[in-house]
């Protein structure tokens, strides 16, 4: 859109938009960001609209940035904002490279908070219709708040592109359901706003029918409305409809010089420098400023320091359209041969140009130095379009094409394109000098498992294993990635098989990295047919390898394995833990492999929350966040800290959890989908809102594979649990939910027999919840299955839920009303117990509340166990604290010690040392003396 | 400016402010649609609308009920298509505000929503307009949009094409019993003669232009970087199905009735 900076009419009938744009954007969510995206025709005044915000917004203190997506197909990635970053004089260089994906999005975040620095950060961004895939996932990053940068977003995108498949689509559909994020679709002006516009310009005195034919000519598009009322004033009698001859009748009576400037702009990539434009019109400076002042003055082109851009994206395209092919070509032409002159290196525009100038094979350089440079920013879509465009320049004879084959089908499978990947694989074999057998074998396997073609995948295995030109090194790596497929297939046996030979061979001829995969491949393959201990020992060994190795990615992957494999289907989960943090650690003291570091954190902040040591499980979670993990690193991070959240019972948090989620799931990746349901539920039982926790459940179960009984037992636990929490506050049960999580758990009890024996255990323990839940919804208030789940629960060392089928218990055992109180009494103090150690607070509440209600005592010294109301309402001094902080800061000011503190509060004293440190940052202290002051003033 | 919808225009633009995000939640605003259409003056429950959307809703609940049975291998996919799929029909009520006053509705769509106030058609041919726009037109962007978003492409045979070959069974169930609940006494004989003819026939069109779609998203998957590409595919799509669904309202399209 882009229409001219400066000069422009008067802005009539959005008023009330302006407004309340502004509001929307200081109206942050709990992340600290927001986002407004204004959709609408071409012409409506988007790009009016996102002016006029950042000029208010930013004559209020805000830190504006702006940048602008460009439509020539191929951008180079993130260019918006890196271009927005440059023109702001942003003291930060472009980022070239970075280690990893991730890295380079934090990079670009702390330019954009280096440049806010304490102010908020607008970024503004117009024509988003044409951002590539790397700017939307930075944007879903940044309003995700893992930048660390407290901005809101502007943004503007063409109505027109929303239609048929853009991938913007589903991104907005699925952001517009958080809070802090709004479409506002801009509508044409009425009939009265039209004739407002136009009276405004013209100056008064229109016939009323003279302004209602400029409505209907201009649908009351604004753009065409201030052009068709300056005819008015003007006294030009307009006779074309169309917008296209209006204009063209008005380009028509531009001086010479002036038309081929208009020209030329149109052709050329915006802003179009002075230097360019000169050498593209070859015009001297005289004439050319002549020409130019004309063409503004007929308010074609806009003038900024940037250089000149056409004062509306409708006129370039009428010219498009009006330009003959040959001299299009001549002036693209022009445009590259000036950047080469000039010494640009932005590839992209330079391929672009020599593309459209019809000559391809100069286009070539550029646009493989354009997939390259791509492919240093992490870009793979768009170094995949680069390198299959270098395709389309190139024909079979041209040597060069198989290298291209190669990158573009490696590129492919890399951003995903599986089939295409696939094509361009089979042309490069057909190519006379294409890759070995065994290599093109290898390739199509490793392509075809990615999209999930497992069985086709196996056969292509095979087939470079039996190669005649497989080297020795080729086959251990073949043996080891069978081996792995096979494990993910669940034929363990086979794997079994397959790893050892793999483990051979690569103990001969392979690679550290096969050694490793082959050995976690029999690792895993051993334990699931019940030998762990040897798996483990393998396993184990893997790690020693990756050791004497020192590869960041062979430690990493090792480590993952062992730790997976520990906290997973071996259920050790203490060890595991304990791996998994020293995996980190050792990856950490070598300063590498980052996302590494992440994924183990992740493995032991879950496995810590599992086994009940919540406030380790927090900081182990905190510690991994602070790596700015992006993408599915940081989706699984996020859910992790939020299933503490809603143990912990902080609904602000979890819900800032769950909004992060979902802003980065808008991107993509289904597999995230039900945990993050799974947890939306469990957070609107503890809200006591059940419509929106069954409705959570009854959307999971529409995408659950049937054959995964371990997210289905999550998932119906979950529902029935929901049924039941309704029916106990008066509300019906759901008649047809209610059937269609039986049928859940049947399924689950007739396919429980075929899963691995780790994870049966875990099916059996969710099995035995759904059956006491379902008891629960019929009012049997019967003990009996809620004493086996406890126990499934207990010898799966899982607190939460163990303690949870005993106050469930005790609470069946005591509406009975049976002799068999003292029972009852012992699984609630039981359930109190841990619930208290866990430091899960709207659990222990529900305990409370049914001690209350039945009149048990649940503990002999219930006062040395201070518990705040759950419905307390904090002081302010002390509502930045989060609960068990201000637990902490009581117990503080008793004037005990973190030892102290610790034991009656069932927390390491490390633990409390964090807290105590969190406290004293929060309070403004430094003494515990100060802090006990603040707390007993408060109080 | 009069609403297209009279007397239930503040209902239905209340009801389009929701997106729904999963099949229950579609199914809940079809059957809420369904509702308000039959409200329509001056045909009501007769207009030819309201016939297509009593067969997508029953198309959808059928969509619903296997989605629960567990009788889909990728239950996300699906779940995910039929919301997209949902998604374009209520874009394009949302965009219609009457013939020439609606730039942003498909044409496929426009060519069935202006006959709402009359004249009265065949509810048969009607509802298959319907199909015709929704299968035809929007059935190949909402597959491209699913499987942008799940990061997998369209590939014969997967498991994502295979389910969506399951949702022609859905049609071929569908189509009969509807068609029966539309039957006069004296069609009732006819349709005993050749009924079954008839209805293979149905079948087979679905299954066919569902068939099309498939190849078309195919199509579309390759060029969807290309916005101007994807434009004239979209333009091209539009038009062809207008123009098959002018056919399926005229007069003309009373012979499947």
């Amino acid at each position: 859109m882009a229409s001219e900076e400066g000069d422009d009419g008067p802005l009539v009938g959005r008023t009330d938009t302006l407004a309340g744009v502004q509001s929307d954007l200081r109206n942050v969510g709990p992340g600290g960001t927001a986002a407004v995206f204004v959709t609408g025709e071409s012409g409506v005044g988007k790009s009016r609209l996102l002016r006029e915000t950042a000029r208010a917004m930013s004559a209020a203190g805000v830190a504006v940035l702006s940048g602008t997506c460009l439509d020539i197909g191929d951008a180079s990635p993130l260019h918006p904002v890196l271009q927005a970053l440059r023109q702001a004089n942003s003291p930060a260089q472009q980022p070239t490279s970075a280690d990893d994906p991730g890295a380079l999005l934090d990079r670009v975040s702390r330019d954009l908070r280096e440049l806010a620095g304490d102010r908020h950060l607008l970024l503004v961004l117009d024509d988003l219709q044409w951002a590539d895939r790397s700017t939307r996932q930075l944007l879903l990053y940044l309003l995700a708040g893992l930048g660390g940068v407290r901005l809101s977003v502007l943004a503007a995108v063409r109505a027109e592109a929303l239609h048929g498949a853009h991938p913007l689509r589903r991104v907005l559909a699925e952001l517009r359901r958080l809070r802090s994020v709004k479409v506002v679709d801009l509508s044409p002006l009425d009939r009265e706003q039209t004739l407002e516009l136009v009276n405004a310009i013209a100056g008064g005195g229109i016939e009323p029918e003279d302004s209602d034919r400029v409505f209907k000519r201009s649908g009351g598009n604004p753009f065409v409305v201030e052009e068709l009322a300056r005819d008015l004033r003007d006294g030009r009698i307009e006779l074309s409809d169309t917008l296209r001859e209006i204009f063209l009748s008005r380009v028509d009576e531009l001086p010479p010089k002036a038309h081929s400037v208009v020209h030329a702009v149109a052709a050329g990539v915006e802003p179009v420098e002075h230097v360019v434009l000169a050498r593209v019109t070859k015009l001297g400076e005289d004439e050319l400023i002549e020409a130019i002042h004309a063409a503004v003055a007929h308010r074609f082109v806009a003038s900024s320091p940037e250089g000149y851009r056409l004062r509306h994206r409708l006129v370039a395209e009428v010219l498009e359209a009006e330009v003959l092919p040959a001299q299009a070509a001549s002036l693209h032409r022009r445009y590259a041969e000036a950047m080469e002159a000039g010494g640009v290196v932005d590839h992209a525009r330079l391929a672009h140009h020599w593309q459209k100038a019809g000559e391809p094979a100069r286009a070539l350089p550029s646009v493989v130095a354009a997939a390259r440079s791509a492919e240093k920013l992490y870009g793979f879509t768009e170094a995949h379009r680069y390198w299959s465009l270098a395709l389309d320049l190139t024909t079979d004879d041209v040597p060069e094409r198989t290298e291209l084959l190669a990158h573009a089908a490696e590129s492919a499978h890399l951003c995903g394109e599986h089939q295409r990947a696939l094509t361009r694989l089979a042309e490069l074999a057909a190519r006379p000098d294409a890759p070995g057998r065994c290599e093109l074998h290898l390739r199509r396997a490793r392509y075809l498992a990615a999209a999930g073609r497992s069985a086709t995948a196996e056969v292509e295995y095979e087939l470079a294993l039996q190669a005649p030109d497989c080297t020795p090194r080729q086959r251990a790596s073949a043996a080891a990635y069978l081996a792995e497929l096979l494990v993910h297939l669940g034929r363990y046996g086979d794997a079994y098989d397959r790893a050892s030979e793999a483990l051979d061979q690569a103990a001969e001829n392979g690679t550290t990295a096969d050694l490793v995969r082959a050995s976690a491949a029999l690792g895993y393959s051993s334990a699931f047919r019940e030998d762990p201990d040897a798996g483990l020992a393998v396993i184990r060994q893997a790690v020693e390898i990756a050791e004497r190795s020192g590869h960041p990615d062979d430690l990493g992957v090792a480590y993952l394995h062992l730790a997976e494999l520990l906290t997973g289907p071996l259920n050790k989960v203490e060890e595991g833990v304990l791996v998994a943090r020293r995996g980190a650690e050792r990856l950490a003291s070598l300063g590498v492999g980052r996302s590494y570091q992440t994924r183990l954190l992740a493995i032991a902040g879950n496995g810590l929350f599992r086994v009940g040591q919540w406030a380790e499980a927090d900081q182990v979670l905190e510690a991994a966040m602070r790596h700015r993990p992006s993408g599915a690193d940081a989706v699984e991070l996020l859910l992790a800290r939020c299933r503490l959240w809603v143990g912990f019972g902080d609904v602000d948090a979890a819900v800032r959890d769950l909004d992060a989620v979902a802003t980065l799931l808008a991107g993509g990746g289904a597999r995230h989908v039900l945990p993050m349901l799974t947890l939306r539920s469990g957070l609107a039982m503890w809200q006591r809102q059940h419509a929106q926790a069954r409705a959570a459940v009854q959307r999971g179960l529409t995408e659950t594979r049937s054959d995964d009984l371990m997210l289905l037992g999550i998932l119906a636990w979950h529902g029935l649990r929901a049924e039941a929490e309704a029916l106990s506050d008066g509300e019906q049960v759901d008649p047809g939910a209610l059937r269609r999580l039986k049928t859940v758990v049947e399924r689950m009890v007739d396919g429980v027999g075929n899963a691995a024996t780790p994870v049966r255990g875990v099916i059996d323990g969710y099995i035995d919840l759904c059956n006491a839940e379902i008891s629960r919804i019929e009012q049997r208030h019967d003990p009996e299955p809620w004493v086996r789940a406890a126990a499934a629960w207990d010898r799966r060392s899982q607190p939460y839920p163990a303690a949870y089928s005993r106050l469930r218990r005790a609470e069946a055992v005591l509406t009975r009303r049976t002799t068999r109180r003292a029972t009852a009494v012992v699984a609630l103090r039981e359930a109190y117990t841990m619930a208290i150690a866990m430091g899960a607070r709207p659990f222990t509440a529900e305990i409370v509340a049914t001690a209350q209600r039945f009149r048990v005592a649940l503990a002999d010294d219930a006062d040395t166990v201070p518990l705040n109301p759950p419905s307390a309402v904090p002081d302010d001094e002390l509502s930045i604290l989060t609960q068990r902080e201000r637990e902490v800061l009581a117990a503080m000011a008793e004037g005990l010690t973190n030892r102290e503190i610790g034991e009656k509060l069932f927390i390491s004293e490390r633990t409390v040392g964090v807290h105590v440190g969190h406290i004293f940052d929060k309070l403004q202290v430094r003494t515990r003396v100060q802090a006990s002051r603040v707390f007993l003033t408060a109080a | 400016m009069q609403s297209v919808w009279g007397p239930v225009r503040q209902e239905m633009f209340d009801l389009l402010q929701t997106h729904p995000d999963d099949v229950p939640a579609v199914v809940d605003q079809l059957t809420k649609l369904q509702d308000i259409l039959g409200r329509v003056p001056p045909l009501l429950a007769e207009n030819p609308l309201c016939d297509f959307n009593k067969l997508y809703l029953t198309i959808t609940e059928g969509v619903l009920e296997r989605l629960y049975a567990g009788k889909f291998k990728d239950p996300a996919f699906l779940s995910r298509l039929d919301v997209e799929f949902a998604a374009r029909y209520f874009d394009a009520l949302r965009a219609w505000a009457g013939p020439e006053a609606s730039p942003l509705c498909p044409r496929v769509w426009s060519g069935l929503f202006q006959r709402i106030p009359g004249p009265d058609c065949r509810p048969l041919p009607a509802a298959c307009a319907g199909v015709n726009a929704h299968i035809n037109f929007d059935l190949p962007f909402a597959l491209v949009t699913t499987f942008d978003h799940l990061g997998t492409d369209p590939i014969d045979d997967s498991d994502q094409h295979l389910d969506y070959l399951q949702i022609n069974e859905i049609f071929a169930h569908s189509i009969p019993g509807l068609r029966r609940g539309y039957l006069d006494k004296w069609q009732l004989l006819i349709d005993t003669m050749n009924g079954s003819l008839d209805d293979w026939w149905q079948g087979e069109a679905v299954e066919y232009t569902r068939n099309v779609a498939w190849r078309n998203a195919q199509k579309l998957w390759g060029l969807r970087h290309d916005m101007s590409a994807t434009d004239k595919e979209r333009a091209h799509l539009d038009r062809v199905a207008a123009d098959l669904g002018k056919l399926l309202l005229s007069p003309l399209g009373e012979f499947l009735q």
